[in-house]
């Protein structure tokens, strides 16, 4: 009785999915058919971005072969579902990876991305791209057949920094992450880039995961009195709390955040005390008509209902893959991770159709590329603050 | 120069969180003192509690009181149900058992919320007053505040029942001794279903409360785990330990949070966990029982 239609539908089509694939569906695959596997986290904490990920690959894989697919050769996605669990998606991996000559693979966490680079790196036939933006994933030399569909966490803050010191030069700037493996990746390199740019920052502030009442933390930032409040490592709590404290104690720091806390529906449920929230975010939202986007168009015109910033993270990844793939048949190559990988080294100034608004080069393993964009309360969206800032 | 102002905000804010420890220990304590189980599955109770709260409230769009209502109603329908069908018939088997049952009802907990309201974090629709309060010059949370004194009005609840009202008495009765409790004639069986109701429903209340300002999640039943720790420190089958403890351990971690960073917040939980283990390890206020041979 007190079920949300979308979130049981949702639900409902997820964990029939994820039966469907436990039950082991029949494993066809055409002789010539490009394999993308994926341990996609359809249900556990990770469930909210795994649905729009699994969304985004899947219609992408869709465009590409309703129009015949890549030299001919059709995408065959493979989806299993991992819960978020490090060894389910290793099982994940090594299941899809026995039934099918896989060509491409999404994972799902750092955890996963890091434990199986050395099994990458033997096979040599993969190549890897996920949900994780981890920074030490953006080494090219250690994790030779992985990349991320946009830019790592250090430069997302240090995208945000620029846009601070763009804005408002010598500002007092605050951190607040959550004390995981995720909060800290990019705090301490981003603070060195902050000096560089003259900025100070004047408090980190750092937060038990799981944490209910975040009151001491926000005594703190008062007393730093930082002009700007950079969050990471949370999707959602405690940031209203923060805010809404902040607020009524009269601080009138701004408040920012990066990628995974960015998303159109979580920023809403923030209520009021949201309206002014900003981040980084690499790809245009959904309803964004600021630019010129066939492939925004396109995605709407499949699925009338709002569409996460996920769903656009999986749908730029299936996109990069299936260009490294067709420059590497293009070029009359073997499909294999130094080949996929060297193709999409090769991208350059390449026209994603208004998924990032700029067009994008991948010479390493990330596109270091974003926009700011900051909530406005009264349309329920994230409007544009900001042009599409490049990291040099 | 100490910040003294600083001080006594960080040691409002820490006992005001603490007040949140103290009821979810409260919980805790009453099914472990009446029935001698550890029930690790009272922080998903209280995520439970929360869900209720926000389908009441948000889903159905109730007034808040009848949402309240209809939560306190659940979560003693819920304790009810768990203690009948699941605990009673385990009366008896070892310990380890009921407690891997509790482990098992957790887990089946959470799934049934993934299944009907997501995976996402929700929030709940702000009840709580959100005004600023300041006490002199020293600002508090008004949410936490005033989760603080529905907390308190709570305990005090609680506390005159154990002492007036029959139930109670049989509660504490059963509780000292359940031998000598059936031999007066208290029907043993119906206290313990008595205790899983009330602790569901102090569970189900603080679900509202913490949800109120952490927001709402599956995963929100870890904070069973930190109560866990709060119980551990007060002794298992006592309901001052639960309260004093609750409360100073909301102090020690918002001090420690302060003063030496987020990151020491567990470590100085811990610390004092084990200080306590060491000296007394039935807790500070538990019963140390004596076996004669």
């Amino acid at each position: 009785m007190f079920l949300k239609d979308g979130v049981k539908r949702r639900t409902v089509l997820g964990m029939a999915m994820a039966a469907g694939l436990a039950g082991g569906m029949p494993a066809a695959q055409a002789a010539d058919d490009i394999v993308l596997g994926g341990s996609i986290p359809l249900t556990g904490v990770f469930a909210f971005a795994g649905e729009g990920i699994h969304a985004g690959i899947q219609d992408y894989v869709e465009i590409v072969n309703n129009a015949g697919g890549i030299e001919g050769r059709m995408i065959k996605y493979v989806p299993e579902d991992t819960a978020y669990k490090v060894d389910a998606s290793v099982a994940a991996f090594n299941k899809i990876t026995s039934q099918y000559d896989t060509n491409f693979y999404y994972g799902d966490s750092t955890g996963f991305a890091k434990t199986i680079s050395p099994e990458l790196d033997r096979k040599g036939t993969i190549l890897m791209a996920g949900a994780s933006f981890a920074s030490e994933l953006n080494d090219p030399e250690k994790h030779r057949y992985q990349f991320m569909a946009g830019p790592d966490y250090t430069e997302m803050i240090n995208i945000l920094l620029e846009y601070i010191a763009d804005e408002n030069p010598g500002a007092k700037v605050a951190y607040v992450h959550s004390d995981t493996e995720f909060g800290r990746d990019p705090i301490e390199t981003s603070q060195k880039r902050a000096e560089e740019l003259g900025l100070e920052v004047v408090e980190t502030i750092v937060t038990k995961p799981g944490s209910v009442d975040v009151s001491t933390e926000v005594l703190k930032l008062r007393r730093a009195q930082p002009d700007y409040t950079i969050f990471h490592g949370y999707v959602l709590a405690p940031i209203p709390e923060f805010i809404n404290q902040a607020k009524q104690m009269g601080m009138e720091t701004k408040f920012m955040g990066t990628f995974w806390s960015m998303d159109n529906s979580m920023v809403m449920k923030m209520g009021e005390a949201g309206d002014g929230f900003m981040g980084v975010m690499p790809y245009a939202y959904y309803y964004d008509d600021s630019d010129d986007a066939p492939m925004l168009e396109k995605i709407r015109e499949m699925r009338p209902e709002y569409q996460s910033t996920a769903y656009m993270q999986g749908f730029l990844t299936a996109m990069l893959m299936t260009e490294s793939a067709k420059r590497t048949l293009e070029a009359g190559k073997e499909l294999n991770g130094d080949n996929l990988k060297a193709a999409l080294n090769s991208i350059e100034d390449f026209d994603t159709g208004g998924i990032i608004g700029v067009p994008i080069s991948i010479p390493g393993n990330s596109i270091p590329v974003g926009r700011i964009y900051r909530a406005d309360m009264s349309q329920e969206k994230m409007v544009p603050a900001s042009d599409w800032i490049r990291l040099e | 120069m100490t910040d003294w102002l600083l001080l006594i905000e960080v040691s409002l804010a820490g006992i005001g969180s603490g007040g949140l420890y103290a009821i979810t220990g409260l919980a805790f304590v009453l099914i472990y003192k009446a029935t001698k189980v550890v029930n690790l599955a009272i922080g998903e109770i209280l995520m439970l509690g929360a869900y209720v709260f926000f389908g009441f409230s948000a889903g159905l769009a109730l007034p808040f009181w009848l949402a309240a209502l209809g939560t306190v109603v659940v979560a003693g329908l819920l304790g009810a149900g768990i203690e009948r069908t699941m605990i009673r018939p385990m009366l008896g088997e070892s310990p380890i058992a009921v407690f891997m049952l509790t482990i098992g009802l957790g887990s089946i907990l959470t799934g049934t919320v993934e299944l009907i309201w997501g995976a996402n974090p929700l929030r709940l629709p702000e009840y709580l007053p959100n005004q600023p309060l300041f006490l002199g010059d020293a600002y508090v949370s008004s949410k936490v505040a005033t989760a603080f004194a529905i907390a308190s009005v709570v305990v005090l609840i609680f506390l005159a029942l154990f002492r007036f009202w029959r139930g109670g008495v049989a509660l504490r009765a059963t509780a000292s001794d359940q031998a000598a409790a059936y031999s007066m004639g208290i029907n043993v069986p119906k206290v313990f279903s008595l205790s899983w109701i009330i602790a569901c429903v102090t569970a189900g209340v603080a679900g509202m409360l913490v949800g109120a300002i952490g927001g709402i999640s599956p995963t929100m039943g870890v904070f069973g785990l930190s109560v866990l720790v709060v119980v551990i420190v007060g002794g298992l089958d006592s309901v001052l330990g639960a309260l004093v403890a609750g409360l100073f351990i909301g102090l020690l971690e918002a001090l420690a949070g302060a003063y030496l960073g987020g990151e020491y917040k567990t470590l100085a939980t811990f610390v004092l966990l084990v200080v306590v283990l060491m000296v007394r390890p039935y807790g500070l206020f538990g019963t140390h029982e004596i076996e004669r041979l």
